[in-house]
C-alpha cells in the first residue's frame, strides 16, 4: 500500500517533480537541483516577504514569507524549510517543509515533510505525512464519494444484506454482550 | 471463539501481541524510508508503542465492507497509516483531533476567565453552556455526512456533559446504518494513548503525554445510555482493560 507513494516521494526529493514531464527543457538553476525535475519553479526566496495574492500556472517554491492567498490550480506549491506561510493555498500538489498556517487544498496530493509545522485545514485526494511533522488541524483526504448513499444505509453494496442479517443477530445478543464484557472485567 | 465472537462475548483477545518498545528517535526510523512510516503529529521520543489485536476494528471493517466510496470521521490525530488504510479502501477520511481542540478551547476559556468576567459571562461558563459553545465551533458537519466514526481515547477524557452532547451531535452527522467504533477504559488509565490502524485487525497503541486528564470511566450501562439512539452495541474487552465498542445507527 505504501510502495507507490514511497516511490513517488523518493523520486521527488526537494521540489516536487510532478509537473516535470517535458524532458529537454532547461533544467538548471533549480533551487535544490532535483535530478528528476526539468522545470524550474518560480521562487520566493528567503528574505522576501509577500502580502497578497499569488496566482499563475507555474510551480512555486516559497522559502520566504507569504501572507495571503496562493492559487496555482494546476501546479505544485512547495513551502520550503525556511518559509513562513500564512495563507490559503490551492494547488494541484502542495509540499510543506517549513511553517505553514491556513487552509490548504490540493486537487492531487499534499506532502508534509518531517520538518514541517502545519496548522490549519488540509483537503486533498492523497496525503503523506512524514514522521516528526507537526500537524494541527483538520485533514480531509481521499476521493470525494459519489452521491450514492440514500440515507438509509441501503447503498452499502454487496454486503449490505449480509450486514443486516449480522446486525439482526447482534441485536438478538445485545444483552448477552453487556453481560459478557462486565464479566470480563 | 468464532461462535463467541458472533454473540459479542469475545474476551481476552486483545493482549498486546508484541512486547513494548521505544520508538526510534531518528527521522523515519521505523522503516527507513519516506512515507512508509506511520506518521503524524510531532511525537515525544520516549513514546512507547505496542500492537494489539483489535476485534472491534475487524468488526467495524466488516460492517463497512462493500460500502464503496464511504466517508469516515476519525476524531484523533491524522496518522499516515490510518489515513492510507482507509483511503486505499475508497474512503474519504476526515481526521480531526477533537481532544486537542478541547484542550485548546479550555485554555482559551481559562485565559478569558482571568481577564475579568461579567455576570453574563459567568452564566455562560456552565458545563452545559461550554459544551454547546465548543460544539458550535467544532464538528461542523451536515447531518448524515459520515458512514463511519472512529472515537479512540476520547469520551473518557471529555467532560461528561460535553461527551453526552457530543455523542448526540455525532449521532446526527452519522448516516442511518453508519458504524461507530469507540474505545473506553475499564480502569483508570495510567497514561494517554494514541491509536493507529496497522491492518484489518491490528492497531498500534502509542503511549504519550496526556492532553487532558481522564474524566470518567464509563460502565456498560452508561455507555448504552450514551449511545441510546443506536440500534446495536457490541463490546470487546481486552486484558489491557480497553473496551472496544461498536455501535450501529
Amino acid at each position: 500500500m505504501w510502495r507507490k507513494e514511497d516511490g513517488n516521494l523518493q523520486a521527488s526529493p526537494e521540489v516536487s517533480a510532478g509537473t516535470a514531464t517535458t524532458p529537454g527543457k532547461a533544467g538548471t538553476g533549480s533551487i535544490t537541483s532535483p535530478p528528476a525535475s526539468t522545470k524550474v519553479p518560480a521562487c520566493v526566496s528567503q528574505g522576501i516577504k509577500i502580502k497578497g495574492e499569488v496566482t499563475g500556472t507555474e510551480d512555486l517554491f516559497v522559502d520566504g514569507q507569504v501572507d495571503g492567498k496562493i492559487t496555482l490550480t494546476n501546479s505544485t506549491v512547495t513551502v520550503g524549510p525556511n518559509a513562513t506561510v500564512k495563507a490559503e493555498i490551492a494547488a494541484r500538489e502542495i509540499v510543506v517543509r517549513g511553517r505553514a498556517e491556513g487552509r490548504f487544498t490540493a486537487t492531487e496530493r499534499i506532502q508534509i515533510w518531517h520538518s514541517a509545522r502545519v496548522q490549519g485545514d488540509l483537503k486533498c485526494e492523497r496525503i503523506s505525512i512524514e514522521d516528526g511533522a507537526e500537524l494541527r488541524g483538520k485533514v480531509e483526504a481521499g476521493k470525494v464519494p459519489s452521491t450514492v448513499t440514500a440515507g438509509d444505509g441501503s447503498a452499502h453494496g454487496k454486503k449490505a444484506e449480509a450486514s443486516k442479517m449480522k446486525e439482526a443477530a447482534m441485536n438478538d445478543t445485545k444483552t448477552a454482550s453487556g453481560t459478557a464484557t462486565a464479566g470480563a472485567d | 471463539m468464532g461462535f463467541l465472537n458472533k454473540l459479542g462475548m469475545a474476551i481476552g483477545a486483545h493482549a498486546p501481541r508484541e512486547s513494548t518498545r521505544s520508538l526510534p528517535h531518528g527521522r523515519n526510523g521505523n522503516h527507513g524510508h519516506i512515507g512508509a512510516v506511520a506518521a503524524g503529529p510531532h511525537r515525544e521520543p520516549e513514546m512507547q508503542e505496542t500492537t494489539r489485536i483489535s476485534n472491534g476494528l475487524k468488526e467495524f471493517l466488516w460492517n463497512l465492507e462493500g460500502l464503496g466510496r464511504g466517508t469516515l470521521l476519525d476524531l484523533g490525530p491524522a496518522w499516515q497509516t490510518t489515513l492510507s488504510f482507509f483511503i486505499e479502501r475508497g474512503f474519504r477520511v476526515t481526521a480531526e483531533d477533537l481532544l486537542r481542540s478541547w484542550a485548546e478551547f479550555q485554555a482559551k476559556e481559562a485565559a478569558r476567565g482571568k481577564e475579568g468576567l461579567t455576570a453574563e459571562d459567568y452564566a455562560q461558563r456552565t458545563p452545559e453552556a461550554l459544551a454547546k459553545k465548543f460544539l458550535s465551533e467544532n464538528l461542523e458537519y451536515a447531518p448524515s455526512s459520515f458512514d463511519a466514526l472512529l472515537l479512540w481515547d476520547l469520551l473518557d477524557y471529555l467532560e461528561p456533559t460535553l461527551a453526552k452532547h457530543m455523542v448526540a451531535h455525532l449521532t446526527e452527522i452519522l448516516r442511518p446504518g453508519g458504524v461507530v467504533l469507540a474505545v473506553f477504559h475499564s480502569k483508570k488509565p495510567e497514561g494517554f494513548q494514541r491509536y493507529r490502524v496497522m491492518d484489518t485487525h491490528t492497531v498500534q497503541v502509542l503511549g504519550t503525554k496526556a492532553i487532558v486528564p481522564a474524566q470518567k470511566l464509563y460502565q456498560n450501562r452508561e455507555i448504552q445510555e450514551l449511545f441510546g439512539r443506536f440500534r446495536t452495541m457490541k463490546s470487546y474487552v481486552g486484558r489491557d482493560q480497553l473496551r472496544e465498542t461498536l455501535f450501529i445507527k
